[in-house]
């Protein structure tokens, strides 16, 4: 098997050429007796969770850099193999575990593509708003960890106050704060609460002043700006060819948003813009977090005036074999009964065949890669991790900078450890 | 939304457990929400405890220094450092414990807060941590991956952190709520102004 | 969308949306390639590897309620075991291109291999199949002939066996009652 690599990926691009995720220390460039390495090893001061990071340091300048990942690996996709469908769909909350929802969802929707079921729009425009709520709230912890560990502390206060403002709503909705579950093959697990689009408006009603207030923090700041201007670059070509996604592509100038150009869910109902900056350096990727979070607000506003307006209809679809039958209804219909006891104690099945659901998460490209044989459990599922993706760029995007500017860089990529280890 | 939080009325005569002023700073929250009941498990063991050690006024004054600074290490694994992070935010201050200061070098930490799935291949890290860090040390296990494994029961998770570090508080929850890591904090300044040893010290806990 | 220009192909199957090529082992950088570079793929998704051991041993039965494989002498299966239809071989690797550019599309590009085979890498088609081929090969004990690194990503470096196999053990500690058999 002869393999002819094609030129025009390397043409001009800032990949390492022999391992695209190590960065080998070039000897014409430094002097090997000067190299020291040094391990950010699993515990670390940045708040990333457990990534190390074997860097090789000449001076304060980056020669070579290694990511050795697997510290958090939980095993979710052997262990969902095992559940049934109905149990499983607590897991994948748990994996990109700032963006709970984005991972629950993409997991319910390959799951009802394969049943082809027809979710209620309630439910459709309920999962949208939670999305986005979601969205906001990852971008808040971001915002708040990526300034923290640059150094402007106090926005981790200010982000997370308002985060905590956001996951008041999740709870109003599902329950819990984190990991709400609420989700459901058909549609949502219960209905939305009265009141709530009224609570959901009064935080949309405050959240863009926020922004302002943390953009006039940071924007024009001269710490903020020379550590973040011109660091951390990464061309389109180059993060297209890393499978990048997400607030990284978008910042490195590529106009890619799946809620636009492939749309799922009802985002082609609803009116909103993507950002798109062109230097791909950090402060690209941080403005381009903070205008998502203002456009997530324009979408969750539209999402409750439809939400008004379908009040009272179904938020679960009517499909018995696989939607628990209302209570009420035990009492009366058999079918009902027979239903509701196959499904609690068999659980429902899903017809064979594989399927690719991907969505836009707070991180990107999250997709769920779903193969069942007709059975009452998966027989593979695999995610898609956005932070996977990322992380492998880190050799790529930290060439020629410090090893202070290596905490802007990886605090810039966004990624998750549990969404990268799975 | 004001409705659904029911406000507490803290000023109320409350019976004692003994006559000793600690335990009658001790956690009250099992009697503020159940005023009938009477003191709590934990509240009688750490009586207990107290009455049984004979605590004197210099180590009493040693323990509430100790209590009254904990610092914790920054040990934030998975979903449950999220809520960790949470409790330092406004909203459920930790600095009015005196546990603001987080640590990341373990050489400067009192407390380590596990928080989130430990895998096999971390382990032996945390083991490391915790063997850098000062007598006297103790050790939260936050959350039900800590605790016991959680949702997790295969082959990379560690079942429970531990198996290898002694804990001396375990928090429930997925995630736990920060009012519920606040209340495993708290307890655990009960228990060190109670004179109870961090877990290491006590005889059958894993060392 | 047509993909007959694609070389290697040996079979394309439609389903829920989806398109997917299964393509021999043997050309498969070359077909990625064309891919690539003709169709104008530029983003490599997912490499997603999976294990058919045992696929279709255990009849499973149809939808609750309908008549679809039903058969009476097997109680507890509902119905006539339906099996699903056979897999070529073991593993299938499927990777998951998406066109970035005025004309989106997804499309899965599939092999079959049994225990043993290895298929080229491509890293030199799109660096980014870096980590996940590792990944595949760590999980589920794929060989990429030519990847740069071949070593554990997710597992420590010295585990022995590939977890995601089928006839590697969920592991973990017996639990008195589990709720599930």
């Amino acid at each position: 098997m002869t393999v002819v690599p094609s030129t025009r990926i390397y043409e001009g691009t800032r990949i390492p050429p022999r391992v695209p995720t190590i960065l080998d220390v070039d000897p014409s460039k430094h002097d090997p007796g000067d190299i020291l390495r040094v391990n950010f090893g699993p515990n670390h001061p940045s708040t990333h969770g457990v990534l190390r990071l074997i860097v090789d340091l000449d001076g304060e300048a980056i020669a070579g850099i290694e990511a050795v990942i697997g510290y958090l690996h939980t095993g979710f996709e052997k262990t969902m193999e095992q559940k049934s469908w109905w149990k499983s769909v607590t897991y994948p909350a748990r994996i990109d575990y700032l963006g709970f929802h984005a991972n629950e969802l993409e997991y319910v929707l390959a799951i009802e593509k394969l049943l082809g079921i027809d979710v209620p729009r309630r439910a459709t425009w309920a999962r949208m708003a939670l999305a986005e709520l979601n969205r906001i709230h990852s971008h808040l912890v971001w915002l708040g960890t990526a300034a923290l560990e640059l150094g402007a502390i106090s926005m981790f206060w200010y982000a997370f106050d308002d985060r905590d403002a956001v996951l008041d709503l999740f709870e109003l909705a599902g329950g819990t704060r984190l990991h709400t579950r609420y989700v459901q093959a058909g549609g949502l697990a219960e209905d939305l609460p009265p009141g709530f689009t009224d609570e959901v408006r009064k935080f949309c009603a405050a959240m863009p002043k926020s922004v302002d207030e943390y953009e006039t923090i940071l924007d024009k700041q001269k710490i903020w700006l020379e550590r973040t201007k011109g660091i951390g670059l990464l061309s389109a070509e180059d993060a297209l060819a890393l499978g990048q996604s997400g607030p990284v592509l978008r910042a490195s100038g590529v106009d890619w948003d799946l809620r636009k150009n492939m749309p799922y869910l009802a985002y082609d109902e609803v009116d909103f813009d993507v950002p798109v900056y062109a230097n791909g350096d950090v402060y690209d990727r941080y403005k381009v977090h903070m205008d998502e979070m203002r456009e997530s607000v324009r979408i969750v506003l539209q999402c409750c005036d439809r939400l008004d307006e379908m009040e009272g209809e179904p938020w679960i679809a009517d499909d018995r074999k696989v939607v628990l039958p209302p209570r009420h209804e035990l009492h009366t219909s058999m079918e009902s009964l027979i239903y509701h006891f196959k499904i609690v104690t068999e659980g429902y099945r899903v017809p064979e065949g594989e399927v690719y659901v991907v969505i836009e998460s707070p991180r990107g490209e999250a997709g769920c890669y779903l193969v069942s044989d007709g059975g009452a459990r998966p027989w593979r599922v695999k995610f898609r991790a956005p932070s996977f993706a990322a992380l492998q760029a880190t050799a790529t995007v930290v060439q020629g900078a410090l090893v202070a500017d290596m905490v802007a860089v990886a605090a810039s990529l966004d990624f998750i450890m549990g969404d990268t280890d799975r | 939304m004001a409705e659904r939080r029911p406000q507490l009325a803290l000023k109320r005569e409350l019976p004692l457990v003994s006559d000793r002023p600690l335990a009658r700073a001790g956690l009250q929250s099992e009697r503020v929400l159940w005023p009938e009941r009477g003191p709590g498990v934990f509240e009688r063991e750490v009586a207990e405890i107290e009455d049984a050690l004979l605590l004197t006024t210099i180590d009493k004054a040693v323990a509430w220094a100790r209590s009254g600074s904990v610092w914790p290490d920054t040990f934030g694994l998975a979903c449950c450092a999220i809520e960790m992070m949470s409790i330092v935010s406004s909203r459920y201050d930790i600095a009015r414990f005196g546990m603001e200061r987080f640590s990341s070098s373990p050489r400067q930490a009192d407390l380590l807060i596990v928080s989130g799935r430990v895998t096999h291949k971390m382990a032996p890290a945390i083991r490391q941590v915790y063997d850098q860090m000062l007598e006297p040390k103790w050790v939260i296990a936050m959350g039900a991956c800590a605790s016991s494994g959680g949702m997790f029961n295969n082959y990379t998770i560690l079942q429970g952190v531990d198996k290898i570090l002694p804990v001396d508080i375990h928090v429930p929850g997925c995630p736990p709520r920060p009012e519920a890591l606040i209340e495993g904090i708290v307890r655990l300044h009960e228990k060190i102004r109670a004179g109870v040893p961090p877990a290491y010290e006590i005889r059958g806990v894993a060392e | 969308m047509t993909y007959e220009a694609v070389p290697g192909v040996v079979e394309t199957r439609e389903a829920f949306g989806e398109t997917t090529l299964v393509v021999d082992p043997a050309r498969l950088v070359e077909a990625c390639t064309h891919l690539r570079d003709e169709e104008g793929f530029n983003l490599l998704s997912d490499i997603a590897a999976a294990d058919y051991l045992g696929w279709g041993e255990q009849g499973v039965a149809g939808y609750i309620g309908t008549a679809a494989g039903r058969d009476l002498h097997e109680p507890g299966s509902q119905g006539l075991a339906h099996v699903p239809a056979p897999k070529p071989k073991r593993f299938s690797v499927s990777y998951h291109l998406l066109r970035v550019g005025d004309v989106p599309a997804r499309v899965r590009v599939q092999v079959w291999l049994d225990d043993g085979e290895a298929v080229a890498t491509l890293v030199p088609v799109w660096p980014a199949a870096d980590w996940f081929e590792r990944e595949a090969w760590d999980m589920v004990g794929v060989r990429f002939e030519g990847h740069p690194n071949p070593v554990r990503i997710l597992m420590p470096d010295d585990w022995e066996g590939h977890p995601l196999r089928k006839d590697y053990p969920l592991g973990g500690e017996p639990v008195r009652f589990s709720g599930e058999d």
